[in-house]
């Protein structure tokens, strides 16, 4: 084994809520082999240097999800990253604690958001009162509808996607990556009784808000990809309740609207999609536009072969066909 | 070089101004671009959040005419580039392949999935190659720090874009600094620029937007740069939401990327299109050296 070391700097988020009125962050050094886990830099820090450090942590083996944290600016487990890449990439290792939850002290957070919005999503099973569970054994379920499940329950609930995504941040409304995932697992649970209800309930309960910017994919340490999932729920609403709300009206709308052409029609879409009043209070803003990008009254050319097109949608987006 | 040209909406309607310094780099570098009045809209990732296989299918059926004449394919589009990407990865799950086989097959249509898809930010930094690129400066943009803005679909899922670390890319700042401006590091240039939701919250998305104009300002960038005409929508035309979401005046001009690299190797602002911008950019035009009529 090689035992070479580099030095390691690490800026570690220090805040006191009690006694401190602004956070710092405090340099620490340390001569360290490129392949050690931030988390080991940190207990570290804290049995040699500085026994005040506040952090979480319990199994060391990305299993229990307690060390997530922000590591130059990604959220991370502390004890699968590694503090060489990052030096490499960064000059540095910047540690502080996850968003988008209040700091407790250091690098702990108040994890309360998080948990209620995944209470929000009622994560448990919901039997049929009228047909009770067999006798003496549990529901069975083939391999294919736990296949159905997916990556869901590979999530060992870090909090790393609710910490990276830009929704979350933006919105209290919107539930998060890791609740929504745990949804799709009930939602496509053949034993659960409440799939119909889920699905509509979560159209006006912030489904629409996710940006697909996969920010909780990258992030996720157990390859859960939460926005694929959030995806499939968004056309499994589609197919449940139809278009009602905005966002299933755009992204119906935007289906539709290429049909015939091929192209989009812009002007068209902000129409359906905000309904009269809207498109109406949008006026102002389109004129703004207007005057720079006169395009944005113009109606597009249809692409040639959009009658292929045509053709692909009617091979492929008849209404009840499901996936 | 030659590459089918995949324009993509936004560039053909109001967003021509990235047509128009597409075409004026590509014509100054020697990468021939290819047409196909055929291609179709990519979907923008509304299509698939409505039917996953359609999706898939109207890129294959792009991706084909792309295959059928023996090309790569070049998008200058955050949003065409993952759409048209995530269809180079859907058909390789065999149930997915059925699908959309069945219904281009009878069209006379078949994708093989030899097509590479390569958005223009790669292409310059990958093919052409920033030290050629560097020796073509005519216009160095010394002096301007510029804020680089990815655009999600670019960069991420990281595992299928096949491109950079998904959080952390280094190719549009090396690109800056070939072409002799400053690149500013800033979180938010990895981030939403809330154009998903301009049409279900408005709010939310002029928040998110104002985030990360405002995160650009404060470290000190006179300008952005995006490969997304959609991000451009976003943080260009809604600006003045975003300004009123955040609170605070942000007055940022943001170029498209074909644009920052137009200036540098010597084009006019109007050959550039720069007078189609909803935010002025002469504060940093003069920043080097350069006057926009009016």
């Amino acid at each position: 084994m090689a035992n070479d070391t580099i030095s390691v700097p690490l800026d570690v988020y220090r805040f006191d809520p009690l006694h401190d009125a602004q956070p710092r962050y405090q340099r620490y050094t340390l001569d360290l082999a490129p392949h050690t886990p931030v988390l080991t830099a940190l207990l570290k820090i804290r049995a040699e240097v500085d026994p005040t450090l506040r952090l979480r942590y319990s199994c060391r083996s990305a299993i229990c999800g307690s060390c997530s944290m922000q590591i130059n600016s990604k959220s991370r487990l502390a004890c699968e990253t590694h503090v060489g890449p990052e030096v490499e990439l960064h000059g540095r290792v910047v540690v502080e604690p996850m968003r988008n939850q209040p700091v407790v002290r250091d690098l702990v957070v108040d994890q309360a958001p998080f948990w209620k919005q995944y209470d929000r999503m009622e994560p448990h099973l919901k039997l049929d009162p009228a047909k009770p569970m067999p006798e003496g054994r549990p529901n069975p379920m083939t391999e294919a509808q736990v296949e159905r499940f997916h990556d869901t329950p590979r999530c060992i609930a870090c909090a790393a996607c609710f910490s990276a995504c830009p929704a979350v941040e933006a919105d209290p409304e919107f539930p998060g990556p890791m609740a929504l995932a745990k949804l799709y697992r009930f939602v496509v649970d053949p034993r659960d009784n409440g799939t119909q209800d889920r699905l509509v309930r979560i159209q006006t309960e912030g489904l629409w808000l996710c940006l697909r910017c996969h920010l909780c994919t990258d992030s996720c340490p157990k390859n859960v990809r939460p926005a694929e999932r959030i995806r499939d729920l968004k056309e499994m609403a589609i197919r449940v309740q139809g278009a009602t709300e905005r966002g299933s009206r755009h992204a119906v709308g935007f289906k539709d609207n290429i049909r015939s052409t091929g192209t989009l029609n812009e002007l068209k879409l902000a129409r359906q999609t905000s309904g009269f009043a809207g498109f109406v209070g949008q006026l102002g803003q389109g004129i703004r536009i207007w005057r720079k990008k006169p395009e944005i009254t113009k109606r597009p050319h249809p692409v040639q072969g959009a009658e292929e097109l045509e053709k692909i949608y009617e091979a492929l987006d008849k209404p009840g066909d499901r996936r | 070089m030659k590459l089918a040209y995949y324009p993509g909406c936004v560039a053909q309607e109001t967003g021509k101004e990235l047509d128009l310094a597409t075409r004026w780099v590509c014509k100054t570098l020697g990468i021939e671009l290819v047409e196909f009045p055929n291609f179709s809209c990519c979907g923008s990732g509304f299509v698939d959040e409505a039917n996953e296989v359609l999706n898939v299918a109207i890129n294959a059926r792009n991706l084909a005419i792309a295959e059928r004449a023996g090309l790569d394919l070049l998008t200058i589009c955050s949003t065409c580039q993952g759409m048209l990407t995530l269809a180079n990865v859907r058909m390789s799950d065999a149930a997915v392949r059925a699908k959309v086989d069945g219904a281009l097959r009878p069209l006379g249509i078949e994708y093989k999935g030899t097509v590479r898809v390569k958005h223009l930010l790669r292409v310059l930094v990958e093919d052409v190659g920033l030290p050629a690129l560097r020796s073509k400066v005519r216009r160095p943009l010394a002096g301007l720090k510029v804020g680089a803005f990815y655009g999600c679909h670019l960069l991420r899922p990281s595992d299928e874009t096949g491109g950079e670390p998904g959080e952390e890319p280094r190719s549009f700042e090396q690109l800056l600094d070939a072409l002799g401006a400053e690149p500013v590091y800033y979180r938010g240039r990895v981030m939403c620029c809330g154009f998903p939701i301009q049409f279900v919250k408005p709010e939310t998305a002029a928040r998110i937007t104002g985030k990360q104009i405002a995160e650009a300002k404060d470290h000190g960038a006179d300008a952005m740069a995006t490969p997304c005409p959609l991000c451009h929508i976003s943080l260009d035309a809604y600006q003045n939401k975003a300004e009123h979401a955040v609170g605070r005046s942000l007055s940022m001009p943001v170029f498209h990327l074909p644009q920052v690299v137009g200036l540098a190797l010597g084009a006019t602002p109007e050959e550039l299109g720069l007078s189609r911008h909803l935010v002025p950019t002469d504060a940093a035009l003069a920043k080097i050296g350069t006057a926009a009529r009016a």
